[in-house]
Order: structure tokens, then C-alpha cells, then sequence
């Protein structure tokens, strides 16, 4: 899955030095979390061995039903890193907007192109890019 | 000492074996090197990539026994790539090339594969010990060269593997002849174990110390074990979740009672609480216990079961026995040296009553007087037990702490644990390892350079305001071997402040710290004899060589760097660049 950040007007806002008229790439690929940089993911803090890991995972009687991390990796177009995030942190797509916008310090809306903010798409497992929002959160 | 012909000179220098002595012996003068080297047997490397096969086997040309080790410590943690390298069968290669005589093989954080497991158990006639710690790479077919080729075999201890367990016939392929068998470890593999074959080779071994089975041998297996094996001294058992009935019951009972020799114990992965009654027969013997993977047991059997053992040297136990079952260890446990309590609960959320906290530590600490290491994990920690801690045992050569929460200050004061960590390094003149946690400035690095003489490996984690913390340490601490810093303010002037240090050093791990790739790249240049590895998953690692201006801003996600006397390796994977 890949997910695409695209705004549409031509006139360059002076303030956001960003290119005119293109998607801007929001892509989204699964990531292990073992790969992710964020502080004290599940996977890398406690700092325990593997072994003791899976033993605590595996207890029955604790296990939650979102156990599972969803890794995703971020791109915003002009820019060449990428930023990872955990999807299931996050409730809807309301907080994942909320929260992609303050990392990637610009505005980011789901929905119709718009010349004043960057669209969030993303490109599903055929290759074709959809809007983000348009079937339910879960 | 020169008028002694060599012989005489080499004979003495037999009865030398730590590494460290004979590093220095070599250093006397030139005959004594070429003494020392041509009698050497045993070798240890603590990087692969720190010197080559090659080098290796030309100078010590009688070797017997090599240790290697290969990814970074933090690599336990998932926080390096898979496949970073530290890769066994150049080494395997060379030395079956060389002809060298080996006997021993112990790697710890090696890619192994079944290919190298292949041409070690056909390359060594006299091959009798093989150790793998944390490696990761083989099958069970791997396993299956080794109990087939290698006649002489007497100890395969595998330790906390990633094994592709293909369910094969490995354990039939030990010959009938093969009798010398002291020391048999399989526990981490995950699959079905022929019991039939593991029973006959049990049966066939007279000289078998040691014993640890996986998960898959039930318990009337173990029972038929310690009975045709009555000699084992450490034993590692399987996962017994479901109650045993009185008649298996009484059978492994009886067959735990016979085995008078045993002192140490292991696995339990599941145990139901019955089970462990079992085994109170030879508590009182015991003097090594590791019941860390039975997440499942409640506090109170363990208690009990503990009260049985009074000559503990070493404990691994989960954190579920809580602070008054740690106070039954301070009252019980006399002899302990050795202490690591784990977390059994990373989802925070268990009751905070089972946890342990500062209380237990300071019990342990009144408790114990032999404690030289421990391994704490807890929820909580304050100064004035750190303070009190550090007055009952200034013994302390490992002291690691970590407290669950990055950053937790003292939960009574509020205030850093600074404090407390520097009572600790004033009052343990000894201490050799050290772990941080909880809210900590630059000052408690400050004790840590002041104090900490003999320090060697340090781990930091969250800890720190400012590059000063890190400049304490490097200049203070003359000693220090391995540091290894995540998710801290340090940054290009502490990494660049003395070159020199590294030295001085094995390595140095930074994550998630402020060190920009223009830091590392000024570093690179100016210390040749390092390897400076940015380890980097993002795809456009090329890029990073070439651009310029943008470097001083660019953080770097992972640093790596270690002497070396053979440069850049040639085998790093993409996502390490070497500056």
C-alpha cells in the first residue's frame, strides 16, 4: 500500500517552498518494527532478548486484540526521507491527519485536490492511488 | 628469563590462560611474542571485523579454540538490521584452508549457515565444542553435519538461536558411536524433537553433564531422561503446561530424587505449578536457577519454590515473584552472586502490587552479601534506595538498572536519579558494567568519569542534556571498552572531541542520538583506522556519499564505529554505508 500526498495548483505559495502541479509522493509500504526509529516502540524497548519477548507476547490470558503494529512509511513529495509511523496508534482518520500535518509541517486534508493543502492518497495493493478516506478506518 | 630455553618459557606460559595475561605477556619483548603466539591456543575476538582469518591464523598458528563475536550488543533489541553481517564462513574457510587444528568454536551475534556448519563438521578431525549464542542463519540441517561428522563431538550448546527447525532427523544422526557427549543444548528450537533418538543418545553417554531439551518433550519423556542420565549437573526442561497425573507424577518425582549431582536448572517455558513441586527433592542442591520464560506462574509457587534453595548462586526470575518474594530470596539465598529479575508484563497491564519495585532491590541488597551482578527491570526506583543499595554492596562488578518508563524521575522526590547512580559508581570501585535508566542530566555522567575507574561497558538510554554527559564519560573513564547511547542529546562535539578515545575502545553505538552525518564524515576522515558505519533503512543510501551542504543538518538514524586493522568490510549490505 502506498499512499500519495498530490496538490494541485499552480501558483507556488511563497511561504511553502514546494513543486507545483505534481503528486507529491505519500507513500505507504508496511514496514517490520524492528526497522522502525520511533522511541520505545513495542519492539525495541523494553531492551529484552527475543526469546523473552515472544515468551510475553504469547501469555493468554493478556492478549489484546490490536496486539499487531502497523508500520507505515511516509513520504511527502520534494522530500527524500521518509517518516514511519504506527497506524494503529491512531483512532481515525481525523488524529492520523492531525498528526501526519504537525510531522510534515503543512496542512493535509483527505478528499478533493485543493491549491492550498496536500491531499493524502495512497496506492493500493493493484498500483492504483486512492484517496484516503473514502471506505472505514478499520 | 631469556636463559630459559623456549621450551621451558612456553611451559610456564601453559599455565597462563586469560586472554588479557597473555595479550600482556606478548608485549614483553619479541622472543617472548613469538613464544607466546606459537603456543597459543585459545583465542577471543570480540569483533569479527576487527581483524581477518588471514592475520589471525598467521600469527597464532596453533590454535585450538576461537571466539567470535560479531553484530553489536543492541542488535538483541531489534535494532539491527538482519542483515547487518558478522558472517561466520569466511572465518570457517580460512582456518579448514589453513589446516588449523580446531577444537572449539564459540560465536556469539554470527549469521551461520548450514553450508558453514557443513565445512566446519568436515573440516577439523578433533572438532569437540561448538557454542552458538544469539546466531542466526542455519536449519536443524545444519545441526544434522555436525552430529554426523564430527566423531569427536563433546559439547553443542545452542543458545537463544534463530533455528529453521525443519523437523528433520538431526538428533539420529549422531552416530552409535558416538559416546563422548558431556554437554547437549537444543532448547531453542521450536520444533518436534525425535524423542526415541534423544532417549538412545541420552542412554549411550555416560560422561553427559548437561541437558537441556526443547519445548516438545513431554514429561514422561523428561522422566525416562533423568532416569537413564541420573548424572546430570545442569538441566534444561521442557514446557508442562498441563498437570501431571499422580502416576507420571511419582515416576518424574522419583527420577528427579535420583539425580543427587544436579545443580543447576532451566526452561520451564510452561510449568504448571505442580510440576515444580517435582523437583524439591534437589532445591537444596541446587546453585543455579533460571525460571525466566514462566510467564504463567504465579508469584507465590515461585516463592515457595525458592524457599527450598538455600545454596542459589545465580537467579533468573521474572518479576511476577514481586518485592516480598524478593525478600524471601534476601532470607534464603545467602550464597547469591548473580541476580536478573525480567518483566513478565510489557503491556502495562497487570496490577502494580505484583511488580517489583525499589523494595525489593534494597531487601536483595540487605539480604545478599556475595551479589556481584544484577539485572533489574521495575517499574519505579528512588535515590535513597540506589544510596542504600550502593552502601550494602560495594561489590557490585555488573549493575544494571532499567526502569520501564524512559525518563521516570524518583516517584518521591521527583527528582533525576543521579544521585543514585553516583553512589553506586562511588561506592562499587570494582564495577565493570553498567546500565542507565530513568531521568538522568549530564551530572550523573559527571560521577560516571570521576568514579567509574574500571569501568568498561557502558549503556545509556534517555538519558542527558547536553554534549557534556557523553565528554565526561569518553574523558573520565580510562577503561572503557564497549558504549553503546540511544535516544540521547549527544552530538558531533562530544563524537569529535577525542578521536584518539576510540582507540582505546572496541566500539561505539549511537541511535537516535544528534550526531549528523556530517559529525561521522569529519570523523572518518580523520581516524582511518576506524570502520564508521551509518546504518540507514531508507533506500537512497547512495545519495549520502555525495551530498555536501545538507550533511551538517542530517541526523543519523544508527552510528556504528570500531577499531579495525583490516579497513572497511567488504560485505555490508545496503543499508550500512561505511564513511
Amino acid at each position: 500500500m502506498e499512499i500519495c500526498n498530490s496538490y494541485s495548483s499552480s501558483s507556488v505559495d511563497s511561504t511553502n517552498p514546494s513543486p507545483s502541479e505534481s503528486s507529491v509522493n505519500l507513500s505507504l509500504s508496511l514496514t517490520f518494527p524492528s526497522t522502525s526509529p520511533q522511541r520505545a516502540t513495542k519492539q525495541d524497548w523494553p531492551p529484552i532478548k527475543p526469546r523473552l519477548r515472544d515468551t510475553l507476547k504469547g501469555r493468554r490470558h493478556l492478549q489484546r486484540e490490536y496486539d499487531t503494529c502497523l508500520f507505515v512509511k511516509v513520504y511527502m513529495e520534494g522530500a527524500p526521507i521518509g517518516r514511519k509511523l504506527d497506524l494503529s496508534t491512531f483512532s481515525g482518520y481525523e488524529s492520523l491527519l492531525e498528526n501526519l500535518s504537525h510531522m510534515f509541517d503543512t496542512s493535509i486534508i483527505c478528499g478533493k485536490r485543493d491549491r492550498k493543502h496536500h491531499v493524502l492518497t495512497y496506492q493500493d495493493t493493484d498500483g492504483d492511488w486512492m484517496m484516503v478516506g473514502d471506505i472505514p478506518w478499520e | 628469563m631469556n636463559y630459559f630455553p623456549d621450551e621451558v618459557i612456553e611451559h610456564i606460559f601453559d599455565f597462563i590462560s586469560s586472554h588479557k595475561d597473555r595479550n600482556s605477556i606478548s608485549l614483553v619483548s619479541k622472543s617472548w611474542h613469538k613464544i607466546e603466539r606459537c603456543s597459543r591456543k585459545s583465542v577471543f575476538i570480540g569483533n569479527c571485523y576487527a581483524i581477518n582469518p588471514e592475520r589471525l591464523i598467521q600469527r597464532f598458528p596453533s590454535l585450538r579454540s576461537l571466539t567470535l563475536k560479531g553484530k553489536p550488543h543492541f542488535a538483541d533489541f531489534n535494532l539491527v538490521p538482519h542483515e547487518w553481517g558478522g558472517f561466520v564462513h569466511p572465518w570457517i574457510v580460512a582456518l579448514a584452508k589453513a589446516r588449523v587444528e580446531l577444537e572449539e568454536l564459540r560465536l556469539k551475534r554470527m549469521v551461520v549457515s548450514d553450508e558453514s556448519l557443513e565445512l566446519l563438521s568436515r573440516s577439523f578431525a578433533s572438532f569437540k565444542s561448538l557454542v552458538l549464542v544469539s546466531c542466526e542463519g542455519f536449519t536443524t540441517d545444519g545441526l544434522a553435519s555436525v552430529a554426523a561428522n564430527c566423531r569427536h563431538l563433546r559439547e553443542l550448546d545452542l543458545q537463544e538461536n534463530e533455528i529453521d527447525d525443519h523437523r528433520g532427523q538431526w538428533l539420529n544422526c549422531f552416530p552409535e558411536s558416538s559416546t563422548a557427549l558431556t554437554s547437549l543444548n537444543f532448547s531453542c528450537l521450536k520444533g518436534e524433537t525425535n524423542l526415541a533418538a534423544l532417549e538412545r543418545l541420552v542412554a549411550r553417554s555416560p560422561n553427559l553433564e548437561s541437558l537441556k531439551v526443547n519445548r516438545a518433550v513431554p514429561l514422561d519423556a523428561l522422566t525416562r531422561l533423568m532416569s537413564c542420565a541420573p548424572q546430570l549437573v545442569d538441566l534444561g526442561v521442557g514446557s508442562y503446561e498441563n498437570e501431571p497425573d499422580q502416576e507420571s507424577f511419582m515416576k518424574l518425582m522419583a527420577a528427579i530424587k535420583k539425580c543427587t549431582e544436579l545443580r543447576s536448572l532451566s526452561g520451564f517455558s510452561e510449568v504448571a505449578p505442580l510440576c515444580l513441586t517435582a523437583f524439591y527433592p534437589i532445591c537444596q542442591n541446587l546453585t543455579s536457577l533460571n525460571l525466566s520464560y514462566a510467564a504463567e506462574i504465579q508469584g507465590n509457587h515461585l516463592i515457595r519454590f525458592i524457599q527450598f534453595c538455600k545454596r542459589l548462586q545465580r537467579l533468573w526470575i521474572l518479576d511476577s515473584i514481586g518485592d516480598k518474594g524478593l525478600e524471601v530470596v534476601a532470607s534464603t539465598c545467602k550464597e547469591l552472586q548473580e541476580l536478573r529479575v525480567f518483566p513478565s508484563d510489557l503491556h502495562d497491564e497487570e496490577d502494580n502490587d505484583t511488580a517489583v519495585t525499589e523494595i525489593g532491590l534494597v531487601a536483595i541488597s540487605a539480604g545478599c552479601p556475595k551479589l556481584h551482578s544484577i539485572l533489574y527491570f521495575c517499574k519505579q526506583m528512588t535515590n535513597a534506595a540506589l544510596i542504600t543499595v550502593a552502601k550494602n554492596c560495594p561489590n557490585f562488578i555488573r549493575f544494571r538498572l532499567c526502569i520501564l518508563e524512559p525518563n521516570k524521575p524518583d516517584h518521591t522526590t521527583s527528582q533525576s536519579l543521579d544521585e543514585g547512580f553516583g553512589a553506586i559508581v562511588q561506592a562499587c570501585k570494582g564495577l565493570r558494567r553498567l546500565s542507565l535508566s530513568g531521568l538522568l542530566t549530564d551530572k550523573v555522567f559527571l560521577y560516571i568519569g570521576m568514579y567509574a575507574e574500571q569501568l568498561e561497558m557502558l549503556s545509556i538510554a534517555f538519558a542527558g542534556d547536553t554534549d557534556k554527559g557523553m565528554l565526561y564519560v569518553l574523558n573520565g573513564c580510562k577503561k572503557m571498552r564497549k558504549l553503546e547511547i540511544r535516544d540521547s542529546p549527544f552530538g558531533n562535539t562530544a563524537l569529535l572531541a577525542d578521536v584518539d578515545k576510540y582507540r582505546t575502545m572496541r566500539s561505539l553505538w549511537m541511535s537516535s542520538c544528534e550526531v549528523t552525518l556530517g559529525g561521522c564524515k569529519r570523523l572518518a576522515r580523520n581516524a582511518p583506522w576506524l570502520n564508521v558505519e551509518i546504518i540507514n533503512e531508507n533506500e537512497n543510501n547512495d545519495l549520502m556519499m555525495e551530498r555536501n551542504e545538507e550533511d551538517e543538518r542530517e541526523k543519523v538514524d544508527r552510528l556504528y564505529l570500531y577499531r579495525t586493522v583490516v579497513g572497511a568490510r567488504k560485505d555490508a549490505p545496503p543499508c550500512v554505508t561505511i564513511l
